[in-house]
């Protein structure tokens, strides 16, 4: 077991230096043409010192490999840079901003965790029947939904509309305000943030439960006496969860990079909406430095995420030893 | 082969892959599998049979295929008929502009104007134009891409594929929206370099489905009473192995399209993709974030669009996946 | 004294989209205490499904129960509510399945599942049913049970998990235990140590055991009673030395020919039953047997034989039961009433 970690975390470092290297690779100009000190700049017209200062200061002359040395080292220690717009250091906005994230994304999986799970098991357990049918068609559809476009449904119906029928209505922008608790700020994007994961948990509940219910095992459980209903929570769903579980931990990773869009459509001052402006104002050093600091989350989690699946399944926990 | 992500995450991702993209009603499965005898005898002839008799019964894959069609249809002949019965898309007239704007739907503007007095309706329609272009142009690539890689890696093995397969590695550790944002972020806004990141971006995936079927296929059983039967590699990949490697690149590339629609929206939607004047679903979707409650049609029509013509390659590629009796598993 | 098992005529049919599937057809039998009962036919035959409806665990859409009985102890067990029915299942009446390997729950210890009936039909605590299970185990010869039950189903052998099931299947002392192929998916080494388990339990336990096999040698020596059977009908039932030495029926002399036997000096080959058996929504007219029997006459057309008693116990669904000289293939002899065909092991 021990191993296993071992050998995983090393897996995970040459994919990281990977991923480095191609975002190395992204904000170096040569490659992705342009001049280096535009990128910064913009398109405003400079003078020659400052031009020069630029250079000097960010190391723009030196050959590609000593820049891409200092940017690890930097990396290593913590440094993603300055800020070229806000003169903070990156790590400091990113601090500032990754808890709202946080917030947002822990919302939106509980109500994942909690309706996709739910609405796969109906569906299973029910197989064919109009509840079925309207779970597996409207996960189609869900899948199929712009997840900004939803955003901006909900906010039209159940925060700008409401109003204007004078029902009680739910905040659709920012993270607090006078009229609305902390909490209900929260409702509206973290619904939306969920939406499509829910129905690919949904599904992937229905499939592997259906798949559990087919099993052998079953059978042997219903022949000691346990009833329908016990036979699916204590036999079906401990096998049935461990793929849906899994599928939870790498979606709190996926989702780290989808907040982007729903962050914008709310106003959510979190990373992803702190991305975008800083693409906005040609901020690359929070650009990337947010963008690293999401793919190691993300690697982080799909580590632990494999941890936890080999502690889950007892096949793998405890190695074949049939004697 | 070593990859970062172990047989099991494979397996993982595979079930993610198979329950998002299981059928609609998991009603009665395709019939049985040809037997060895079609295999050996001709499996792309029979197969392509059996799997277009089977589409056509799934009635749902049809409606999607029915609303592709027209869609197509619809945009390929834009040019001949909208400007006149509904408006240019993007020239504005500036005399009657003011009067023009915001009208809610009616016969003459069946989806209302926007904000600048252009006929939402024409503006979707040119709109589905970039939809298409980009999601089938992103896909080709991908596809493209993606075959050789994937050959490359299942065919010669060794370094070759685990560099590849390393490197798909290193793109999968990207949330895929955040990648595809920087990318545009960097390569400069615009409708070709959207489709150029999307494709980009895909190779991976379809490499990757495409080099497992290739391996599975190479061990299965029919190729190797093929050789017996003293049938030379040549035969042995075009008749057998390609037939069988193909499908699952087919449902994969269908509803890839459907999610190339999609990212083409956000960028668009976030400001990075087409840019306006030009029409776009994504970005008629920006502007009409500040008119929603007076204006909801500006919203509401090209959501729909996107909704509708994603779901129509989302069932598509369902029913391609159950006639073509694909199991996207290793 | 009622019998412990009373089955009455009993018909299950499964309603597909398909047709009628007469998986069931007419079963009838009783079981004493300390009795076995070898259920012998081919795959599809109804033996497993008979079973599996006196467990009342077939489902009932698609399938059910048209008509006959079930009687447990003089009781009607269709009668049941479905509450009292779970009160019998694996309390009183026990079954083991086919496929030791995927007859374990794979995330639970093998411990923990022998002690799961304990803890729903004796109302045993953790411990208590724990250290029964443990003991379970030792009986079954299991050895170090103790660490044993600690492990998970994927650390036994083949052998050790049908130990392991019997086990489970013996927690609560059971009046009835169904074995459902038990051996068939074991080397053959073990599959002789399993059946020997079996029969020293009944012995101690005087339960009764309701053993399904497609191999006429495995019950050979356990069976006391015999009902083969056909297409979902039995053909043949009676005492089992009757059955062996005298076959009143042309399927039950197909199987005894088709076992390979090392009396025979013949190199010949073995003499399989040709054929294949029907789909049971397409049965053929009259006796379903007749397509591949080498005795078929015209009358076996016209209608379903009935099973009918013979001699002592002794019945044949065959219309000419009695009166055929069975060919023997091997030595081309007229074998009948002839000690000697005794089947191989």
């Amino acid at each position: 077991m021990i191993k296993y970690i071992v050998r995983r975390i090393l897996q995970m470092i040459p994919v990281f230096i990977g991923v480095t290297i191609i975002l190395f690779i992204l904000r170096t100009p040569g490659v992705v043409g342009g001049d280096p000190v535009r990128m910064i700049t913009g398109e405003r017209a400079i003078s020659e010192t400052l031009y020069n200062q630029i250079v000097e200061r960010y190391g723009l002359d030196e050959p590609f490999y000593v820049q891409y040395a200092t940017y690890l080292n930097d990396l290593v220690h913590g440094d993603l840079g300055q800020s070229y717009q806000k003169s903070r250091p990156v790590t400091e906005i990113l601090w500032d901003k990754f808890p709202n994230t946080l917030r947002l994304a822990i919302a939106a999986i509980i109500i994942e965790m909690f309706f996709g799970i739910l609405a796969g098991i109906i569906s299973a357990v029910k197989r064919y029947s109009f509840w079925d049918v309207l779970v597996t068609l409207s996960t189609s559809v869900l899948v199929s939904l712009p997840v900004f476009w939803l955003g901006m449904l909900l906010q039209l119906l159940f925060g700008l509309k409401f109003k204007e029928w004078g029902l009680p209505f739910l905040p659709i922008s920012g993270m607090s305000s006078q009229r609305h608790p902390d909490i209900v700020h929260l409702i509206l994007p973290s619904i939306t943030l969920a939406s499509v994961s829910t129905a690919y948990a949904a599904r992937i509940m229905r499939s592997q439960l259906l798949e559990v219910m087919n099993q052998d095992y079953m059978r042997t459980a219903a022949a000691k006496g346990l009833s329908r209903g016990g036979v699916i929570w204590r036999h079906g769903m401990k096998n049935a969860m461990i793929p849906v579980v899994t599928y939870f931990g790498l979606d709190l990773g996926a989702m780290m990079g989808g907040t982007v869009l729903t962050e914008t459509v709310f106003n959510w001052p979190g990373v992803g909406f702190e991305i975008f402006h800083a693409i906005g104002q040609r901020d690359w050093p929070v650009v990337m430095g947010a963008t690293i600091i999401i793919v190691f989350i993300v690697m982080i989690l799909n580590l632990l995420v494999d941890i936890s699946y080999a502690f889950l399944d007892p096949r793998i926990r405890y190695g074949r030893q049939v004697t | 082969m070593m990859s970062y992500f172990t047989h099991r995450d494979e397996k993982r991702r595979q079930v993610a892959l198979e329950a998002v993209s299981s059928t609609v009603v998991d009603g009665s499965g395709p019939e049985g599998p040809a037997g060895p005898e079609d295999a050996l005898a001709g499996p792309a002839r029979s197969l392509r049979a059996d799997a277009i008799r089977r589409l056509k019964k799934n009635k749902l894959a049809v409606a999607g295929l029915i609303w592709i069609i027209i869609i197509i249809l619809i945009a390929i002949t834009a040019d001949l008929w909208v400007p006149r019965w509904l408006g240019d898309p993007v020239a504005i007239d500036s005399t009657t502009a003011a009067e023009r704007m915001l009208l809610s739907p009616s016969t003459e503007h069946p989806f209302g104007t926007d904000k600048l007095g252009r006929d939402v309706a024409s503006r979707v329609i040119y709109g589905a134009r970039v939809s298409l272009m980009v999601g089938v142009l992103a896909v080709a690539i991908a596809v493209i891409l993606g075959l050789i890689m994937g050959a490359l890696a299942a065919y010669y093995g060794g370094l070759w594929d685990a560099i590849i397969m390393r490197t798909a590695d290193v793109f999968f550790a990207f949330p895929y929206i955040l990648f595809a944002i920087v990318l545009i972020a960097l390569l400069g806004p615009g409708f070709q370099n959207v489709f150029i990141a999307i494709g980009v971006l895909g190779w991976p995936s379809i490499a990757r489905v495409f080099r497992s079927s290739i391996l599975s296929v190479k061990e299965n059983e029919y190729v190797d009473a093929a050789r017996a039967m003293g049938a030379s590699t040549r035969r042995i990949l075009i008749r057998h192995i390609m037939p069988n490697a193909v499908a699952p690149i087919i449902v994969y590339a269908t509803m890839s399209v459907g999610g190339a629609i999609l990212t083409e929206a956000a960028l668009s939607f976030l400001g990075m993709g087409v840019q306006p004047p030009d029409p776009s679903w994504g970005n008629m979707l920006n502007d009409a974030q500040s008119f929603m409650l007076t204006a909801p049609w500006m919203m509401i029509y090209p959501g729909v669009a996107i909704l509708t013509t994603v779901l129509a390659f989302v069932l598509l590629g369902d029913g391609l996946r159950d006639a073509l009796d694909v199991k996207l598993k290793e | 004294m009622a019998p412990l098992l009373e089955v009455d005529d009993l018909h299950m049919h499964f309603f597909t989209r398909d047709g009628v599937v007469k998986a069931c057809d007419g079963v009838s039998f009783t079981l004493e205490a300390g009795r076995t009962l070898g259920v012998v036919g081919e795959s599809g035959s109804g033996k497993s499904v008979t079973a599996m409806t006196i467990m009342r665990l077939i489902p009932e859409p698609p399938g059910k129960v048209v008509s006959g009985d079930i009687r447990f102890k003089g009781e009607s067990i269709l009668a049941m509510g479905e509450k009292e029915q779970r009160k019998l299942r694996g309390d009183r009446i026990a079954m083991i399945f086919q496929d030791p390997m995927t007859s374990l729950n794979p995330v639970y210890r093998v411990g923990q599942q022998i002690a799961e009936p304990l803890r729903l039909h004796k109302g045993m605590t953790r411990k208590e049913s724990w250290a029964a299970a443990v003991e379970l185990l030792d009986r079954v010869g299991i050895p170090q049970a103790e660490e044993r039950a600690r492990n998970y189903p994927h650390e036994f052998s083949g052998g050790m998990r049908q130990r392991a099931m019997i086990a489970m299947a013996l927690a609560c002392g059971p009046d009835i235990l169904i074995a459902d192929e038990p051996t068939t998916a074991l080397d053959v080494t073990i599959q002789a140590q399993i059946l020997e388990l079996m029969q020293e339990i009944q012995q101690r336990t005087e339960s009764a055991i309701i053993m399904i096999t497609h191999d006429l040698g495995v019950v050979a020596d356990m069976a006391d009673h015999i009902m083969v059977m056909y297409a979902g009908k039995p053909v043949e039932y009676g005492p089992s030395d009757e059955v062996f030495y005298n076959p009143l029926h042309p399927y039950t002399w197909g199987l005894l020919e088709s076992l390979p036997r090392h009396d025979v000096d013949d190199k010949g080959a073995l003499c399989p039953i040709n054929g294949q058996p029907p789909s049971l929504i397409n049965l053929p007219p009259g006796c379903a047997f007749n397509p591949r029997c080498a005795y078929a006459r015209p009358e076996c057309l016209e209608a379903i034989p009935p099973l009918v008693e013979i001699e002592n116990g002794h019945s044949s669904a065959c219309l000419f039961a009695g009166d055929i000289d069975f060919i023997c293939q091997f030595e081309n002899r007229v074998k009948r009433g002839d000690a000697g065909t005794g089947a191989g092991e």
